[in-house]
């Protein structure tokens, strides 16, 4: 671990420096829809600030975030300096270049255009320029790590790759695949008509294109999340992973079924016929199973481990567990998070289901009580991992790091309930505001305030963490500091399968996967049913 | 399983077992989803098989065979805002609309400024809504004896020219659809003007006006009415509200404007007519 600390800490310190104002945009978003009173209270730059939040927790956040922890486990779990360093901090640089870029057009208003896009709605062409550049730079990773990788498995043939580097490179290569598919409609629908070339937009083959990345997006944030459950938090626990086998699995099922999936957000669009709109519903509950197994995996390592420790008992073990260490009480919260956040996701998953909350706060709720419950709390703990290493200061405090975990889980429950109750009420999402003296939506207040005060939770939790990582790093380098461990699995494999060390045959299910997915639904637009609608500039740049 | 030797298929079935569970599954999905449930979905389930499959792959061949007999075409307007209309409305020659233009001032004001209130001013005014009035007085659909007749004498090139040379003048504060960020613009604010402006009334329908008419918000075909002429917005709420005039697309005006009050048309007309870029 002694090579590329300042990489990855520029990465890390990057994607928190960017959540923590969108943390603040998020409560103010909530105020504005609240009965409460909000400052600034101007719809228009609610959709700014909408913008704002989506593309920073949605690319820019995890981006940095996936390539910080991505180099961290590179250095560490192959026990070999980084390959390419050089061509990293290339990566970085882009993707940081390419979010202001983004975020200076959304802040001057010209590109509320949300982090969804919504063609045939166009913005200013920086602010997707700066996106396009952010996933730029992140291909940098996605090749280092696919090369360092390699050379791994070329230097120690018939060698099992650590299930860390394993899972992150299979995270890197989702990320790579997915992301074709909101950059080809950048660069083939949207950029055309902000350059003036074009005056309409396909608007059915634009959101189609999107969501080949829509859905996989959120495996991207997840995995990393997933690389702590399996090899983080079984070490942090004093005990070992169930199964280094199921771990490998895991990730070549997320990488396999997350991208030809993406249709069921498309449920209520005109533009597919019901039968794709199926075979994609189908195929998103096989990716239900890989989060199933993972649930499996970690409960039966967290009882390992709470036995190790001489827990007793059916429900003894929990009790033995070390919650005093911020990674084990993180991962915790979370799979209680995923609980309730899966479930909800098994209901817009199915095609005749979503229809009840399609639209409404609901689906708000849902993506945030995942990503930002289950999630991004694991992310804290990485982080409350990581410093120390990365720095060579020992953690401020942990019993604050708890605290702050804690807040974090509660504040983000309390938002996020009440918000699903209110969407099957029918509250729609991406309303500025909400006239609060009309009796139905007068309903909803309580409610909404009850969220409001959620957020208060979570904005205090953020408060906390950044007091965590500052006083920690104002605190003197430690004489020595332990290296990153990760976790050994009950029977440590000697060998793996090649299918499990690799993901050659995984790569060409995926596509043909993606082919049988999304060829005609993708193709239809060529030969059948041009979309083209007139794009509707948020300024009037275009037609003037 | 080990050694140097590459395993066998038989050896390790692991990646046939693989290829074999996801085909299983797709074969499944497909059946289900272009065979077998369409049959039970709609409310007139389709005949035969190939139904079915073109029932589940989006194209929409039931109806066709209803609704045989067909009321009056009625549109609100002649243009749709194709890549072709747009390029075209946009295509104007300033130069030649200058020559036009002599035409217009006797009414609209020497620099398309006019000077009668019932008159709108057309300085600044967008090259897409005027084109489409224009084209609008000469079809009918919308209704005024001069304007009707002048626009039938012009040629849609001139519809252009003349707009792009009216665009160009100053008068009518230029909406970009931005302005800066301003508190009250919403159901908080206890003025029932800027309410309706800036946030519209959904109990009964109302969109904001600004979210199209500007300030802060532009759709295309819809004109920014900061400083248009008071008593002209006006008669037009009323003719809106009262169907007599009945061009607007998907007909948002005649919606909007049938659920204001007298007191509240007055009320609108007056705001924006006093109101610059930035809102009043």
């Amino acid at each position: 671990m002694e090579h590329s600390k300042a990489l990855s800490l520029a990465h890390l310190w990057t994607a928190f420096l960017c959540f923590l104002p969108a943390v603040g945009l998020g409560f103010w978003q909530m105020l504005m829809r609240s009965p409460l009173p909000a400052p600034v209270d101007d719809p228009n730059v609610y959709y700014a600030s909408v913008t704002a939040h989506g593309s920073i927790m949605a690319y820019v956040f995890p981006t940095f975030f996936a390539m910080g922890f991505g180099y961290a486990i590179a250095v560490s779990a192959l026990g070999r300096p980084l390959q390419g360093e050089k061509w990293a901090w290339v990566g970085y640089a882009l993707s940081l270049i390419g979010t202001v870029m983004a975020l200076v057009p959304v802040a001057a208003g010209r590109s509320s255009v949300l982090y969804t896009f919504y063609p045939p709605l166009v913005g200013s062409p920086w602010y997707y320029l700066g996106l396009a550049l952010v996933i730029i730079g992140s291909y940098f990773w996605i090749a280092l790590m696919v090369v360092n990788f390699r050379t791994w498995k070329r230097e120690n043939p018939g060698k099992p790759v650590p299930l860390a580097m394993f899972a992150i490179t299979a995270c890197a290569i989702l990320w790579g695949w997915t992301a074709l598919g909101a950059v080809s409609e950048v660069l083939f629908q949207i950029l055309p008509v902000t350059f003036g070339w074009s005056h309409t937009i396909d608007a059915g083959l634009a959101r189609t294109l999107f969501s080949v990345t829509l859905h996989a997006i959120v495996y991207f944030w997840l995995l990393p999340a997933y690389i702590a459950y399996y090899t983080l938090m079984p070490q942090a626990a004093g005990g070992r992973l169930y199964s280094d086998t199921m771990g490998r699995i895991t990730f070549i099922l997320f990488l396999v079924f997350s991208i030809p999936v993406g249709l069921h957000h498309l449920f209520m669009d005109p533009e597919h016929g019901a039968g794709f709109k199926f075979v994609q519903s189908v195929l998103t509950f096989m990716v239900a199973l890989p989060t199933l197994l993972t649930v499996f995996t970690i409960t039966a390592s967290l009882e390992i481990a709470g036995r190790v420790r001489g827990g007793k008992g059916l429900f003894g073990w929990i009790r033995a567990l070390p919650w005093e260490e911020p990674m084990v009480l993180a991962v915790g919260l979370s799979l209680l998070l995923l609980g309730p956040g899966g479930f909800g996701g098994l209901i817009n998953m199915s095609y005749a289901m979503n229809a009840m909350i399609h639209n409404t706060s609901w689906v708000t709720a849902h993506f945030h009580l995942i990503f930002g419950g289950a999630v991004v709390i694991v992310y804290f703990a990485i982080a409350y991992e990581l410093w120390p290493r990365l720095t060579g200061r020992p953690l401020f405090s942990k019993r604050l790091a708890d605290i702050q975990l804690w807040l974090w889980f509660w504040g983000i429950l309390i938002t996020t309930i009440p918000w699903h109750i209110v969407g099957l009420m029918g509250q729609p999402r991406r309303y500025a505001i909400f006239d609060y003296s009309d009796p139905e939506v007068a309903k909803t207040a309580f409610l909404v305030i009850l969220s409001v005060i959620g957020g208060c939770i979570v904005i205090g939790s953020v408060l906390l963490f950044f007091y965590v990582l500052v006083r920690s790093n104002l605190a003197p380098v430690a004489e020595s500091m332990p290296p990153i461990r990760y976790a050994l699995s009950v029977n440590p494999p000697a060998t793996v399968p090649a299918l499990l060390n690799g993901f050659g045959l995984w790569n060409v299910i995926l596509l043909a996967l993606v082919l049988i997915a999304y060829g005609y639904p993708i193709g239809q637009f060529f030969f059948l049913h041009n979309q083209n609608a007139p794009a509707y500039s948020l300024t009037r740049g275009i037609t003037k | 399983m080990s050694g140097q030797n590459k395993p066998s298929r038989f050896q390790n079935p692991t990646g046939f077992i693989v290829v074999a569970v996801v085909s299983a599954t797709l074969v499944v999905a497909f059946g289900l989803g272009f065979l077998i449930l369409p049959r039970y979905q709609e409310s007139r389930a389709p005949f035969s098989t190939k139904d079915t499959l073109y029932h589940a792959l989006g194209f929409h061949i039931h109806g066709k065979g209803f609704n045989t007999i067909q009321p009056t075409l009625k549109v609100p307007t002649y243009i749709a805002w194709t890549e072709t209309t747009i390029q075209h409305a946009t295509a104007g020659d300033r130069k030649g609309g200058e020559l036009i233009a002599t035409n217009c001032t006797a009414c609209h004001g020497e620099k398309g400024l006019s000077s009668q209130p019932w008159i709108p001013s057309l300085a600044g005014l967008d090259r897409l809504v005027q084109y489409k009035q224009l084209d609008d007085f000469r079809s009918g659909t919308r209704l005024s004896g001069p304007m009707s007749a002048i626009a039938q004498s012009l040629t849609p090139q001139q519809y252009a020219d003349v707009s792009a040379y009216f665009a160009s003048l100053p008068g009518l504060p230029e909406d970009r659809g931005e302005r800066a960020p301003r508190a009250g613009s919403s159901y908080r604010n206890s003025d029932p003007v800027r309410r309706l402006i800036y946030a519209g009334d959904p109990k009964r329908g109302i969109a904001a006006c600004a979210s199209c008419h500007g300030p802060g918000g532009y759709r295309i075909g819809a004109p920014a009415l900061a400083r248009q002429n008071e008593l002209y917005l006006e008669q037009q709420l009323q003719a809106f509200a009262q169907g007599t005039r009945a061009n607007d697309m998907d007909m948002p005006m005649r919606t909007i404007a049938g659920a204001l009050t007298d007191s509240e048309i007055r009320a609108l007309a007056h705001a924006y007519a006093i109101e610059n870029a930035k809102g009043p």
